[in-house]
Formats: C-alpha cells, sequence, structure tokens
C-alpha cells in the first residue's frame, strides 16, 4: 500500500545517509587538521629558528699582521708577566689596521677605523703573549671577529646595496680629498633616478604618518595626547620638506643622511658623491680611499648604499673599508668559533655560549644527584614498603600535586629558602640545581613508581619464597628489572629540567657572567648562569646580531635535549621487557 | 675547604675498612664453617661501615653548614667587643659636636612637619579626591620639604663621617687598636657591604681569594679570624674521625654469631627510604610556609589592606619605592595581572582545547596504529621545547607578523607584545598535553560503549558525538583544568612576549601583565628584600600556588572519580 509513500523514504534516507557520511567525512576531516595543524606549528617554530641561526654560524674575520713592539707589549721593559699584562695591545692592533689605511688621520676617520673590531680583542692577544713572551719584538697574525654590525653588513643582512657598472668615460679631478668626477655623458642618470624614487617614496610615507597622526589627533582621549600627535604630525611634514628639493629635477641633488649614498669606485679608490648636477654628467664628491690616479677611466663601478646612512649603524667609510680589506683577502667569512668557545660578552661578536653550557652541566650535575636517588628511594619506599596508611595516602596526594605546581613556585621556594634562610650564594649552580632537584623530583618519583610496579609480583614472590628478606628482595631482584624505565623516566626529567628557565631567574642566575665557571667542585658556587637563561639574556638584547646568537643558542639547547630524550629512547628500546 | 675535603676522604675509607673489618670478623666468629652465622658475614661488614661512615659523615655535613656561621659570629663579638670603647668615644664625640646636633634637630623638625602635611593631604583627598589642584600643590610641598630633608640628612651623615674619619685618623696615626678600628669601620659599614669586608678579610687571611681592599684594619681582622676558622676546622676534622673510629669500634664490639646484623642494615637502609619520601612533603611545606610568611610581611608593610591587593585596579609597584608619596599609595591593586592571566590563558585555551581534543580524538578513534606511532612523537616534541624557545618564537616571529597583520587590517595601535601573541604560542605549547590527557581518558571509555552505539547503525562520529565525548567528558573536563592551571603558570613565553605594561583591557591585541611577569619583574636585578615591592612577588606567588592547587585537586578529583566509573 505504500508503494508510492516507499521511495521519499528511501529517498529521505539515502539523502540522511549521505549527510550523516559527509559528517563524518567532516569530523574526520577536521581531525586530520588538528594534527597537521599542532605539526605545522612545530615546523614553523623549528624551521623559523634554523633559519634565524643560520647566520650566526660564521662570521666575518679580520686578520691583520700585528707587530708586538717592545716598548707597547712590555711596559716596564722586565719582561714580567705583570709587565706584560700591562701592555697596550690595542695600541698594537690599531697601529696595524692603520698602516692599511695611511691616509686615515682625522679623529673621526680613525675612530670610523678603529670601530671595525672591537676593542675587547686585544685581550686575547695579551693571552697570547703572556702564554708565550718570545713573541715580543716580532709580529704575529692576529684573527679577529669584525665588529658585529660591520659583520651584519657584510652579510647583506642590515643594508640594501647594488652595484651598477658605470658607463661612459669618468675623469676625476684628483686623488684626494674634495674632488670632481665629470663625464661627458649623463653617466649618472641611472643613480639619480634611484635616488628620486626613493625620496618620493619615503616624502610619500612620511606625509602618510603626518595624516593618520593628525586622525589621531581628532580622536585623541586628553589634551596632551592631541598636543603630542599634532606635533608630531608637524614633525613629520617638516621632513617630508626635506626631500622636496632631491625630487625637484632642476635643483642639483644633494645627499644626505635620509637619502640612499652613491659611491664611485673607480682606479682603485672610492668616492662618496655629495651632490649631483641635475645634468646627470657631474658629482661632487669626498675621497674615501684613496685613487691610485686621476685618469680617465671607463671601468668605474656606481655602488648605490640604498638604506640611508640615518637608518643605518655603519658609516660610509666604514663599508669602504670593510669592502676594501674584503677584497685585499684580511676580512674573510669563517666558522665562528666564538659562539661555542667563549663565555658571555657585550659584544656579540666575542658572545658565546660555553659559561652557560659549564653551568648548565654544572646545575644539571647537582640536580641528577639529588633527584634520582631521593626520587628513586622514594618510589621504592611508597611502591614496596610503605603500609597502606593515611600518612603515605597524603604524600602520594602530595607528590601528584607537587607535579603540576608551576615552576616559578619553585624558585620563589628557593629564594626564600635556600638563599635567605641558609644563605647559600645567589647565582649558583648549587642552588640552581637544588631548585631544579626539587622541581623534577616527582617526575623521576612517578616514573620510577611505574617502573616497579611493572615488575609482576612473581618476582617478589619467588624471591620472598626462597628465603630473601624484604629489602633483599627489592634490591636484588625487582631493582634490576625495573632499572632501564627508572633510567628512562630520570633522564625525561632531567631534560625537562635542563630546558627550565623561570625558576633560575628567581635565584639570580641571570647574572651577565663574562668568565665561564670552572668545571669542577669550585665552580658550584660560582655565579653563572645555564644555557635557557642565556637564551632568555640574548633575546632582550638590542644589538640585532644577538637576535641570530640567540637562535644558534637555541639550536645547541635543542640538540643538548635531543641528545638526553634520544638517550631515554634508546635505553628504553634495548632494555624495554614486556611479562 | 681542603681540610674537610681530605676528612670526607679519610672517613670514606674509615667506611671500607669498617665493611672489612665487620666482614672479617664475621668470618672469624664463623670458623671454618662451624657455626652458622644469623646473617651473612656481607651484612656484617654493613653494619660496622654504616656505624663508622654515618656519624662521622653526620658531623661533617653539620660543620660545614654552621662553620662560617659560627667563626663569623666568633670573629664578630671579638670585634664588638674591642669596638666597644671606640664607639662610646665616637657617641659622645657626635653628642658633643653642635653641627651634628643641630642637623638631628633639624630632622625630627621637618619629619613631623612631613606627617602633617601627610595627613591634611589625606583630608584633601577624601574630599576632593587625587587629581584636584590642592593636592598638586600640597605635593609639591612636600617635595621641598622632603629636599630639606634630603639636605639636613645629607648634612648629618657628612658630618658624623667626618668625625669617625678623624677618630680613625687620629687611631691610625699611632698604629693603635686596629681590631678595634675594623670592628669599629664595620659597625658604621650598610649592610650589604658588611658581606665584603667580612670577604675581603677572609681572602687576606687565607690567601686563595684576591681581596678587594688591603689596610692595617682588615689585616687585623684577618689575623683574628685566622686561627679561629683553623682551631674550628682542625676541631670539626678530628671530631668527625674520632667518632668514625668510636662507632667503628663499638661496632666491632658488637658483633656474634646470633647478632641480627642483617635486620639492623634493613632498618637503617627503609629509614632512609622513608626519609626520602618525607622530602616531598618537606617541598611542600616549604612552598606554603615560605609564600605565606613572606606575603605575611608584605601585608604588614601595606597595613593589612588584603582587599586592595586583591580587588584594587590599579597595580604600579615602581612608584611605591618612595613611602609616603601623596597619593601614591595603594598601588598594589592586583587585578589588572589577573585579568591579562586570564585573558592570555582564554586565548590558549581556545587554541589548546579545540586542536588537542580534536587531535585525541583521531588518535585514539581514527588513526591506525602506524600513523600514531609517529604523530604522537611528533605531537610530544611540541611539549619538550623549552618555554623560552616559544617565549622567543613568540617574541620574533609571531609579535611582530600579527602587529603587521592587525597594522595592515587598519588597527592602528598595534604592538609587538601582545596577549594574543602570547596566548597563540601557549596555546600551541598545551596542545600536546591536552591530547595525550584526554586521549588516556577517551581510551578508558570501554570498548562495549562503542560496540552498543555502532549495533544501533550509528557512524563513527556519531557514536564519538553522542556515546564517547559524554561518557569521557568529566576526564576531558579535569584535563582541561589541568591545562589550564599549567597555562596559568606558565612563565617565559609570557614574560618575553606579553609586555610589562598592567593594562586592564579585555582587547588581544594590547599588550597585558600577568601574575608570573610581574614575580619575574620584581625579583630579578638588584632589590633590597624587605622593600613592600619584592614582598609582594611572594604574595603573587601565593595567589598563583593556591589557585594552580585548587585547579590540581578539582581536576584530579574529576579524573579519578570517572576512572573509578569504568574500572
Amino acid at each position: 500500500m505504500t508503494d508510492a509513500a516507499r521511495p521519499p523514504i528511501a529517498d529521505a534516507v539515502r539523502q540522511r545517509l549521505a549527510r550523516r557520511h559527509r559528517a563524518e567525512g567532516r569530523f574526520q576531516a577536521f581531525g586530520i587538521g588538528a594534527i597537521a595543524l599542532a605539526l605545522l606549528f612545530l615546523a614553523v617554530l623549528l624551521g623559523s629558528i634554523v633559519l634565524q641561526a643560520g647566520g650566526a654560524f660564521t662570521n666575518y674575520t679580520l686578520t691583520l699582521p700585528v707587530t708586538l713592539e717592545r716598548e707597547s707589549a712590555d711596559p716596564r721593559g722586565d719582561m714580567s708577566e705583570e709587565s706584560l699584562r700591562r701592555g697596550s695591545y690595542n695600541g698594537l692592533i690599531q697601529q696595524s689596521l692603520q698602516n692599511e689605511f695611511p691616509v686615515a688621520s682625522s679623529r673621526t676617520e680613525l675612530r670610523e677605523l678603529f670601530g671595525l673590531y672591537s676593542g675587547l680583542n686585544a685581550a686575547s692577544v695579551m693571552r697570547r703573549v703572556v702564554a708565550e713572551p718570545a713573541l715580543v719584538g716580532t709580529t704575529i697574525e692576529v684573527t679577529l671577529p669584525v665588529n658585529h654590525e660591520i659583520d651584519l653588513y657584510l652579510k647583506g643582512v642590515t643594508v640594501e646595496e647594488v652595484f651598477v657598472d658605470g658607463s661612459g668615460t669618468l675623469r676625476p679631478s684628483g686623488v684626494e680629498g674634495e674632488v670632481t668626477l665629470v663625464a661627458a655623458t649623463p653617466a649618472f642618470a641611472g643613480a639619480i633616478d634611484r635616488i628620486r624614487d626613493q625620496a618620493i617614496a619615503e616624502r610619500d610615507a612620511t606625509l602618510d604618518r603626518a595624516a593618520r597622526l593628525e586622525s589621531q589627533a581628532q580622536s585623541a582621549a586628553s589634551r596632551d595626547a592631541r598636543e603630542a600627535a599634532l606635533a608630531a604630525a608637524a614633525r613629520a611634514r617638516q621632513a617630508a620638506e626635506r626631500f622636496e628639493t632631491i625630487i625637484d629635477p632642476e635643483t642639483p641633488v644633494e645627499l644626505g643622511p635620509r637619502t640612499a649614498s652613491l659611491l664611485v669606485r673607480i682606479n682603485g679608490g672610492v668616492v662618496a658623491v655629495s651632490s649631483l648636477d641635475p645634468d646627470a654628467s657631474t658629482a661632487q664628491g669626498r675621497v674615501l680611499l684613496t685613487l691610485e690616479n686621476a685618469d680617465p677611466s671607463d671601468a668605474w663601478t656606481e655602488w648605490v648604499i640604498e638604506t640611508p646612512s640615518a637608518n643605518r649603524r655603519i658609516t660610509d667609510q666604514q663599508a669602504v673599508y670593510a669592502r676594501a680589506l674584503e677584497s685585499r683577502g684580511m676580512v674573510e667569512r669563517r666558522f665562528n668559533t666564538n659562539l661555542f668557545f667563549n663565555a658571555d660578552s657585550r659584544e656579540p661578536e666575542l658572545a658565546g655560549v660555553l659559561g652557560a653550557f659549564i653551568g648548565s652541566v654544572l646545575t644539571m650535575l647537582v640536580t641528577m644527584l639529588l633527584a634520582v636517588p631521593i626520587g628513586v628511594g622514594t618510589a621504592i619506599y611508597l611502591e614496596e614498603f610503605a603500609p597502606k596508611n593515611r600518612l603515605t595516602g597524603f604524600i602520594e596526594v602530595n607528590i601528584n600535586n607537587l607535579a603540576a605546581v608551576p615552576s616559578i613556585v619553585f624558585g620563589l621556594l628557593g629564594l626564600a629558602v635556600f638563599i635567605n634562610t641558609f644563605g647559600l650564594p645567589r647565582s649558583a649552580p648549587l642552588v640552581g640545581g637544588m631548585v631544579l632537584a626539587l622541581m623534577t623530583l616527582p617526575t623521576v618519583i612517578i616514573s620510577a613508581r611505574a617502573a616497579l610496579r611493572a615488575v609482576p609480583p612473581s618476582i617478589r614472590e619467588a624471591a620472598l619464597g626462597v628465603g630473601a628478606s624484604r629489602t633483599q628482595a627489592v634490591f636484588q631482584h625487582v631493582l634490576p628489572l625495573a632499572m632501564p624505565g627508572i633510567l628512562t623516566g630520570s633522564i625525561i626529567g632531567l631534560a625537562q629540567a635542563l630546558g627550565e628557565t623561570a625558576p633560575l631567574l628567581m635565584i639570580g642566575m641571570v647574572a651577565f657572567v663574562a668568565d665561564a665557571p670552572s668545571l669542577g667542585l669550585s665552580g658550584l658556587t660560582q655565579p653563572s648562569t645555564v644555557m635557557p637563561v642565556q637564551v632568555f639574556l640574548w633575546s632582550g638584547a638590542s644589538e640585532r646580531a644577538f637576535e641570530m646568537r640567540t637562535a644558534a643558542a637555541i639550536l645547541v639547547l635543542l640538540s643538548l635535549m635531543i641528545l638526553f630524550n634520544a638517550a631515554a629512547i634508546v635505553l628504553r628500546r634495548r632494555f624495554e621487557r614486556r611479562w | 675547604m681542603q681540610l674537610s675535603l681530605f676528612t670526607a676522604l679519610a672517613l670514606l675509607v674509615l667506611t671500607a675498612i669498617g665493611f672489612l673489618a665487620g666482614r672479617s670478623r664475621a668470618l672469624a666468629l664463623a670458623g671454618n664453617g662451624g657455626t652458622r652465622l644469623h646473617s651473612l658475614p656481607n651484612y656484617h661488614g654493613y653494619f660496622v661501615a654504616l656505624w663508622a661512615g654515618l656519624p662521622g659523615f653526620a658531623l661533617l655535613a653539620a660543620y660545614a653548614m654552621f662553620a662560617s656561621m659560627a667563626v663569623n659570629s666568633l670573629v664578630l663579638g671579638q670585634m664588638e667587643r674591642a669596638a666597644a670603647p671606640l664607639q662610646a668615644q665616637y657617641e659622645s664625640e657626635l653628642r658633643d659636636d653642635p653641627a651634628y646636633t643641630g642637623a638631628m634637630d633639624e630632622i625630627a623638625r621637618l619629619e613631623i612637619a612631613i606627617s602633617e602635611l601627610r595627613d591634611e593631604a589625606d583630608a584633601v583627598i577624601e574630599s576632593d579626591g587625587v587629581q584636584s589642584d590642592a593636592v598638586a600643590e600640597l605635593r609639591e610641598r612636600q617635595a621641598a620639604l622632603q629636599f630639606e630633608i634630603d639636605d639636613a640628612r645629607f648634612t648629618r651623615d657628612t658630618r658624623a663621617e667626618a668625625v669617625a674619619a678623624e677618630m680613625l685618623e687620629d687611631l691610625r696615626a699611632a698604629d693603635d687598636l686596629a681590631l678595634a678600628r675594623a670592628g669599629f669601620e664595620y659597625g658604621r659599614l650598610p649592610s650589604e657591604q658588611r658581606e665584603v669586608y667580612m670577604a675581603d678579610a677572609r681572602a687576606l687571611a687565607f690567601g686563595v681569594e684576591l681581596a678587594s681592599r688591603d689596610t692595617p684594619e682588615l689585616r687585623a681582622l684577618a689575623d683574628t679570624l685566622r686561627p679561629i676558622h683553623q682551631g674550628l676546622a682542625w676541631g670539626g676534622s678530628l671530631a668527625a674521625l674520632g667518632i668514625a673510629l668510636a662507632g667503628l669500634a663499638f661496632a666491632r664490639t658488637r658483633l656474634a654469631v646470633r647478632f641480627r646484623a642483617r635486620n639492623r642494615v634493613e632498618w637503617i637502609i627503609s629509614a632512609a627510604l622513608a626519609l626520602a619520601s618525607l622530602i616531598a612533603i618537606l617541598t611542600t611545606l616549604g612552598i606554603i610556609f615560605s609564600l605565606l610568611f613572606e606575603s605575611l610581611r608584605f601585608f604588614a608593610s601595606i597595613d593589612w589592606r588584603v582587599a586592595d591587593f586583591l580587588f584594587g585596579t590599579q597595580w604600579s609597584p615602581q612608584t611605591a619605592i618612595r613611602p609616603g608619596q601623596i597619593g601614591q599609595s595603594g598601588s598594589f591593586g592586583a587585578v589588572p595581572l589577573f585579568a591579562g592571566t586570564a585573558l592570555i590563558t582564554l586565548i590558549a585555551m581556545m587554541v589548546a582545547a579545540p586542536v588537542g581534543l580534536f587531535a585525541a580524538v583521531y588518535l585514539s578513534e581514527y588513526a591506525d596504529s602506524r600513523v600514531r606511532s609517529w604523530a604522537k612523537p611528533l605531537l610530544e616534541i611540541l611539549a619538550g621545547v623549552p618555554t623560552v624557545v616559544y617565549g622567543f618564537f613568540a617574541l620574533l616571529t609571531v609579535g611582530p607578523l600579527l602587529r603587521d597583520f592587525a597594522l595592515f587590517l587598519g588597527y592602528e595601535d598595534a604592538v609587538t607584545q601582545s596577549a594574543l601573541s602570547a596566548g597563540l604560542v601557549m596555546g600551541v605549547m598545551i596542545i600536546p598535553f591536552v591530547s595525550s590527557l584526554s586521549d588516556d581518558v577517551i581510551n578508558a571509555v570501554p570498548q562495549s560503549l562503542r560496540d552498543g552505539a555502532y549495533a544501533m547503525g550509528a557512524t563513527k562520529s556519531e557514536t564519538i558525538c553522542h556515546v564517547v565525548f559524554p561518557a569521557a567528558l568529566p576526564g576531558i573536563v579535569g584535563a582541561l583544568l589541568l591545562a589550564v592551571s599549567r597555562a596559568v603558570g606558565e612563565t617565559m613565553i609570557v614574560v618575553m612576549a606579553a609586555g610589562q605594561a598592567a593594562n586592564l583591557t579585555a582587547n588581544p591585541l594590547e599588550s597585558v601583565t600577568t601574575i608570573t611577569v610581574q614575580i619575574v619583574t620584581l625579583l630579578t636585578g638588584d632589590q633590597e628584600f624587605d622593600s613592600p615591592k619584592t614582598l609582594s612577588a611572594f604574595a603573587l606567588g601565593l595567589v598563583l600556588f593556591v589557585l594552580t592547587l585548587i585547579l590540581n585537586i578539582i581536576a584530579l578529583r574529576v579524573v579519578q572519580s570517572y576512572r573509578e566509573k569504568y574500572d
């Protein structure tokens, strides 16, 4: 009777079924999407860090022949260690660098020249001489990392620059000082266009900003805020004015701190152009690197540093010095050994992770020696000996809660108890290790208990059956079988402690430590820092060069943690036993 | 140091000797397989070794803990006694010094004036509010008075300094009473420099480190310090060795054929294990008492206005450095911190809860074992990455990205350090936490429930949504609560990526601050330990601890009761 009605119902069922299956598919897609999203995050996280770290593993070094003149290296003239330590090695390095650019004589030029490296490098020369006094009076080859700003420039990170081969013949009016470059053709037309385009873009951006500030002033909450916004807008408009003269095609193009720099490489020297005639055939400028001769030349290069000098940390002169030294083979890109064999430093090019690494080793040693025995002992007691009463129940609840206490609270505990009550030294690996041990303890206990529980009772019963005491059964039979599991759990707990930062900030392990602590008993109470804290410290540093070093330090830290976890996995694979 | 290291080695040797002595004694007692010992010879050895080692090491540990304190108090006592006449002379000279007494009177007068002014200001604030012109005028007057009082204090201190220097100069010229001079100098030092003074004396006495200064006074102090220190060191070492020897001898006499050496040794072992398990309780007690004690000190220092702390909306601990600035009190209102913490936690959970739950459902219900075997460990990696790395990622990658995106959308005030970037990254961090906990919970749902649903013709997703999920709900709620407690206590990400400004806002693009950020800010860098600013960190720590504790207890309860239902 329902022959007519049946198809609609079957249809409805079929439609419903299709809908339900679509819902099923959607649901499954959400699941896959969630996992894909999480893994994407992981990939982006690790990828971005690897990308950022890339530049830190190499750096540009400056190799100089330094003559260790007797009167500078040995001021007292008795060759004693004390006298050698007081030698002015930085002066010697400066002398050697000046020999490379004999023309540099004005105070500004010398400051720019000596700014190519950090004076702290003199200490390494001093150490070399103290170790081998016979070097005094000879010429040695000194390799030092160049200043971090120069390094970033040479790596092409901070400064945009292009080299364009010049066309036509160019005649310099002299080899030194203020010179005029004259070409028969409008040789500088390309450069002028480039600079004008940049100026126009810059002016428009500044005007935009001014307009935005003005609209903000309209909606500002207080009178002060409105006035501040208006003043900023007026300043921006004034700044935009300055670009007009450059943009105007009738007037000469004056190059200044807010425009790109135009350098001309000709006859083995470099001229910094300060003004270009509108007809693009004549340029006024100053010689930055002495020309070999004043002959007209076809082979010249326009060197445009597009980042305005107001927006970069190195001067045109320094760029010229750096490039000149590079072409003479004295500045080279090498593997950055400082990153691995130096302790922290204020100068990024000299800063390394060695101090933090040693601090981490010492801290982990203390943590391991405290957390593993105490944790395993607790686990054995609770699992094998403890009577089931209120007290042991309380201990169990306690341990579960401790496992979830935020790590920073352990830092507060360490500060209040270990440092303020017991008077232990601040910033010391000893205290750091103790705090981390307390923090790791619950992890170790929980995993050790799981490992003990996994040993089947038949083992215990067999041991007890042949007359062993409880202690003997536990220590001679159960514990050896549970050992792989216990070790795996302990290593994972230690790996967690290795990456922990917050509690160590509380007990003062954020100090700037320029000397690596000694790798021994005395190092335990010396101020030091650890790898993750070093990452934190560097990430807050203002120098751009620290950014990539932070990422590199993170990679070192992550590889340490991978090592730990790999050890745990190997242990588990090797000794895991299923009952 | 050298001596105690040597003593420790000697004690170790004694312990080993004890073991061998006990063992050989037991073997001798047993004869050639004649009589049967109660315990194995090794246990006799352990017994003697424990008697030799434990008391000796205990004494050495006690020495290591208390020796420097004892030396200091002895030396300080001697120094004070020697300096007492000098101190008396100094005080009488000050009393007779007109410039000094004049300055003191001036200070007293100004202090009264300031406290009057403050009362007046309180009254004005009460009636006109803090922003009024009258308060501004009063503030200016207070600043002027403060300036005067600082001036007077400076006069007083320089005068006192001059008198002291004169006295010391005379004595130094006569090269007299060097130790008394040391005590006098020490007494005049501010407390933070006293430790340096003692450290210098110690350095001069033992010549191990370099002293930062070298004066006759320090030399005299070093000369006093050296014999006391050495006496104590030798006494401690000899006592430790003596006690070890006595223990060894005593334990050896106890050995006999029927002696229950094994039971004794096992008793000590189980006692040691029980002691180890007490450490966990001690840690909790240590946390509770240290937080509570310092928090009480903090509340005392803000006159017990606990409600202001918990419900105040103004957080600016820095301005309260100068006590009694008009209109600047009551800046410890922690509500902005709670709000910031809540905002970031909310954002984090909005990321972690759906992603983590879906991942868990997929892994436990859909994925075959091959996918599980690589996807699970990969997810766990997210949990293993140190939080400081997430912080760096949030600060340098996510923060700028979000800011540029907000600017692109036309939101002008976007900043790099925002609640959103910190929350997002934190959410990523707790994804594996949510997923692995919920995975366990979902796996614990009995298969019979699923089979029942399939038998009714439900699809897999319908089974999950209508059967598995409701059955697992309590456990999932517990897991989410644990994740929340994790997010609330997380420190490094927010320290690096959320900013410092105590804004009370619900806008995720602004920078906010959290409880943990403020604890770190307050306790890093140079601080004196007694200021309310520093102590407030402990009060915040207490709030954090209580908050996470409550969350954990509820979560564990929920998870447990859920487990019981299906076990």
